[in-house]
């Protein structure tokens, strides 16, 4: 279990990070925590010529909050995130997602923005993003700085919107709003495993009850995080017994890959599980938000 | 003396040096000048080699040779007899399985000679390869250690056919790998004509005569030393392809080679469980009784040897069935060749076996406990004799009050515990054991230190902790007084340790020669001379021991939570009881049962070798994929031991424990599986997804 040969570079600031990037193209890899990119080189599924190891750079492990958002810069730990509870307390879904992450010592070096840049299908970090409708920063020497919606970052395994000079160098989670609930919901053949199905879920509630955005992601059914379409159960009041038939909805235009994890069958039936579960706590969380509003 | 010497639970005593990582496992050896070895394997599993590319590799860094087909050393691959299997020794271009040798890197360091072995470019005429047990050529094995493949006692057909209550079932138990610890390894060192081998293996007598054959010399040029067995499980009871490989390599290099198999190599040419269909039939009183039994096995073997899984054995040699009729077929696969795993023939026929049983127990509405009991057998049911000891009874009768089984609904699917479904479950163990010839060496110096020697190993199971315990209680000094040398082929000769046998054999012996010892000490008025006693004998089984028939036995209740949404089952209790006979020292007793527990629990819920049916390559070949449990996967187990003296089974008293704690026990968290969700699991293993319909 020995990468292939490679040649490495421990650039000291953003620019000339990027400059190496813009000179390798696709022959280069960005080397952050290293979880997923190292193990993949170790078994030679990935055979990057070059690597280019962001760990030195001086200014990106911030975590803040600014304008109704989280903004993570890129290279902040799993683990980082976890242990602050004021960031945990301004993305709740972040808080329920996490400890599915890998282990404790995996969180304690994977970044997450290299999680998102990574895009694995069945991740939870790029799931919660795209259920909370998120946005990733990437920058370039040759174009700058843009923002990509979550919603376009993640376009099939492994493969993201980002192009081969570009680099993620922070990642923006919309912080929690009013009237607002939010669960996250795992299965994994062990804790720790890529998750077999993963769904993150965000509910809206009126102070009438009425709910007003019902959003609800799948992760581990396709190819990237699948977000459903529940519009038609927006603008009504949903009762626990609406959630089956939200559930059924929920999966009812996905196509679950077969694998030896699990067949397509039990993907399936893991799915409306879990989406039934997650809108179940989805919901008690937001009408617990509108009661605390009421009051 | 105080406490008893005999049965307490003493330490091991290599315990310290293991868990301090003082002591040397075969790959731990360095010989001056020794280099590296990398087995390249093929990349499919049917067809031959068109040609090999190993330029690149010869002139990677540090290679000394590439050993290949055109050049390797010729030697004789054959088998040696019945039980012995076809060695893949680069004499020919044939591959029968995914993983088989093709070619072997050396080189000066491990690392040189893993890349050079990734630069051997290997073209292959590629066949459609046949890993499906139904799709594969089906025969009758000439026989199955030493018994015909088919056999009946009674009148089966006509029983079955006139019995009140009848069931028929197909029971599936997959490929299964051992995945020791310490994964096969072998240094080999030539001295002219002379060859010294280190190797991980359950026997060294059978490396030499095994290699002596490969190589056509003389056994007594060939020196095997087994350090320590890092876990072995019937993998490292046969000699396989990289030994002699290593030899080879030695002999092409002129120097001294040490081959260190792989953890994804361990899925290619060392053995596996092999996957079972077994059609098991039961005919039945109102009553429960059993009128006829019915136990037809399908089972995978090899392109060039035939291995059967015993699984017949269990259903043959336990509950009192006055009409009985077994067969075992054999299907050849693209598959290396399948070879003993702990519990061989008990550990699957065991899962078809009692699944059956507990099918019948819900069929009746006889609770599963007291059907086991209405058809406790006082002799063997096949051969009539008696039993050496049989404390079965006892063992259910603790194991169930521990467990508070009284205390269980009998409906499925009535028990539960906020969302998850509860259910419990049991099962019998039953093992054969068995004894086989065997000599030691036994010294007491003026200082009345004794020092014991056989050429058995020790791989796990306590070894040199149990059996100075035996020769101390006889010869009545403390036991760290007395020195057990083991693990290579200069000391007297010891049988395979598999088979449950080793406490039998090899305790026998030293029962024998510490009793020889004790006379002669008493002679001398209880003090050995200025140059000390020696006895040195070989013991054998008497005729009149197959007067009785010996298995150890054992009771195993498990209970489980079933996620009815997710499907994942997870054992929350498990309680077994075992007569194993005399036993020899509760803790390491305690322990082999513990494993085979746990293994059992593996069995039912996490082990399954998966071919990809279009290659035949094996998908989950690393232990990611290859599920074993982890701690978090078990639960408390208690462990019961009924002990007793067995005067008949053998002098030690003993019988053999290693393998019985794994037979039943898949069966016992199956069955508490369908008391818990009504869902019967006839295919093991029982993963989520065949929960959720």
């Amino acid at each position: 279990m020995k990468p292939a040969p490679f040649d490495y570079y421990c650039p000291r600031s953003l620019d000339e990070a990027l400059a190496l990037l813009a000179q390798y193209g696709d022959e280069a890899k960005v080397l952050a925590g290293g979880q997923s990119l190292v193990p993949a080189m170790n078994m030679r599924l990935a055979r990057p010529g070059v690597i280019v190891d962001v760990n030195r750079l001086p200014e990106a492990a911030v975590i803040e909050r600014c304008d109704g958002s989280l903004r993570v810069g890129m290279l902040a730990r799993q683990a980082d995130l976890e242990r602050m509870p004021v960031a945990l307390d301004a993305v709740p879904l972040l808080a329920q997602a996490l400890p599915h992450v890998g282990h404790w010592q995996t969180r304690n070096r994977g970044t997450v923005c290299g999680s998102l840049a990574h895009a694995d299908p069945s991740a939870e970090l790029p799931l919660a993003i795209v259920v909370l409708d998120g946005a990733i920063e990437a920058r370039s020497s040759a174009r700058g700085t843009r923002w990509i919606a979550a919603g376009q970052f993640f376009e099939s395994y492994f493969q993201t919107a980002l192009q081969n000079d570009e680099i993620v160098v922070g990642a923006s989670f919309p912080a929690r709003r009013e009237g607002w609930g939010y669960a996250f919901e795992e299965f994994a053949g062990r804790h720790g495993d890529f998750a077999i199905v993963a769904v993150a879920c965000a509910v809206a509630l009126e102070p009438n009850g009425v709910a007003s955005e019902v959003r609800l992601g799948l992760g581990g059914v396709a190819d990237k995080p699948h977000l459903a379409p529940l519009t038609a159960y927006c603008g009504r009041v949903l009762s626990q017994r609406d959630l089956p038939e939200i559930a059924n909805a929920a999966v009812a235009d996905i196509e679950p890959p077969s694998d030896l994890r699990g067949s397509a069958r039990y993907r399936r039936a893991l799915a409306t599980n879990l989406a039934q579960r997650a809108l179940t706590r989805a919901l008690a969380s937001a009408r617990t938000a509108c009661d605390g509003l009421a009051q | 003396m105080s406490q008893p010497v005999l049965g307490a639970p003493l330490d091991r005593v290599e315990g310290p040096g293991k868990v301090t990582g003082r002591i040397a496992y075969t790959a731990d050896n360095d010989i001056p000048g020794m280099v590296h070895a990398v087995v390249v394997e093929s990349t499919i599993a049917n067809g031959r080699i068109a040609a090999i590319d190993e330029s690149a590799a010869r002139s990677a860094p540090g290679v000394i040779a590439i050993m290949t087909p055109r050049n390797a050393p010729r030697v004789d691959a054959r088998k040696v007899d019945a039980n012995d299997s076809l060695l893949f020794l680069l004499q020919g271009d044939a591959v029968e399985f995914d993983r088989q040798p093709v070619a072997v890197a050396i080189a000066e360091t491990f690392e040189q000679a893993t890349y050079a072995a990734r630069l051997v470019r290997v073209r292959y005429d590629v066949r459609p390869p046949t890993t499906a047990l139904a799709s594969g050529e089906r025969f009758l094995p000439d026989q199955i250690f030493g018994k015909p493949a088919q056999h009946k006692r009674g009148m089966p057909e006509d029983a079955f056919a006139r019995a009140a209550v009848t069931l028929k079932q197909t029971y599936r138990t997959p490929t299964e790998h051992h995945n020791p610890m310490e994964t096969h390894a072998t240094i080999a060192q030539w001295t002219g004509d002379r060859l010294t081998i280190y190797d991980a293996t359950q026997w060294v007598f059978g490396v030499q005569h095994r290699l002596a054959a490969t190589f056509g010399i003389d056994p007594k040029a060939i020196r095997v030393v087994a350090p320590f067995v890092g876990g072995a499980f019937g993998c490292k009871g046969q000699t396989w392809s990289h030994v002699p490989l290593a030899a080879m390599a030695a002999r092409l290099a002129g120097r001294p080679v040490k081959l260190v198999v792989t953890r994804p190599q361990m899925f290619g040419w060392v053995g596996h469980r092999p996957q079972t269909e077994q059609v098991v039939g039961l005919g039945a009183a109102r009553d429960g009784t059993l009128a006829a039994v019915t136990h037809d096995v399908l089972s995978e073997t090899s392109m060039s040897d035939e291995f059967v899984e015993p699984s017949v054995v269990f259903s043959r040699d336990l509950y009192a069935v006055p009409n009985y009729a077994m067969s075992d077929t054999l299907s050849r696969l693209n598959i290396s060749k399948p070879t003993y795993q702990r519990g061989p023939g008990e550990s699957t026929g065991s899962f078809a076996m009692e699944s059956a049983m507990d099918e019948l127990s819900y069929a009746l509405g006889i609770d599963p406990l007291e059907l086991r009991l209405r058809n406790y057998s006082a002799n063997d049911p096949d051969s009539g004799k008696p039993y050496s000891s049989k404390r079965l009874r006892e063992c259910y009768a603790a194991a169930a009050a521990q467990f508070g089984w009284s205390a269980r609904n009998p409906k499925v699917r009535s028990t539960s515990r906020g969302r998850m479904l509860v259910g419990s479950g049991m099962a019998t163990a039953s093992r054969a054991t068995h004894r086989s010839p065997c000599t030691v060496r036994m010294r007491m110096n003026a200082d009345g230190n004794v020092l014991v020697q056989c050429g058995t190993i020790e791989q796990g199971t306590g070894t040199p902790t149990v059996y100075p315990q035996l020769a101390a209680e006889i010869l009545e000094i403390p036991p760290e007084r007395v020195r057990f040398e083991f693990g290579n082929t200069d000391l007297p000769a010891a049988p395979i340790a598999a088979g449950s046998q080793t406490s039998g054999s090899v305790g026998s012996a030293v029962v024998v020669a510490a009793r020889r010892m004790r006379e002669l000490l008493v002679s001398h008025d209880g003090k050995p001379p200025a140059d000390g006693f020696e006895v040195e004998l070989e013991d054998s089984p008497p005729p009149e021991e197959a007067e009785h028939a010996t298995q150890a036995f054992g009771a195993h209740f498990a209970e489980v939570e079933v996620d009815p949404d997710l499907g994942t089952v997870r054992v929350t209790r498990f309680v077994g009881a075992f007569d194993g006979g005399r036993i020899l020292n509760a803790k390491t007793a305690r322990s082999q049962m513990l494993g085979g527990i746990v293994w059992g629990i593996s069995m039912a819920l996490f082990e399954d070798t998966r071919y990809d049916a279009r290659s035949g390559r094996i998908m989950n070949a690393n232990l990611s994929e290859y599920l074993v449990p982890t701690n978090a996967d078990i639960p408390d187990v208690e462990v019961i031991l009924i002990a007793g003296d067995d005067p008949f089974a053998n002098p030690a008293g003993a019988k053999g424990i290693g393998e019985v704690g794994i037979c039943g026990s898949a069966a016992a968290v199956a069955n508490a599986v369908y008391h818990a969700t009504g869902i019967r699991i006839r295919d093991l293993p029982i993963t989520p997804d065949k929960l959720i319909r």
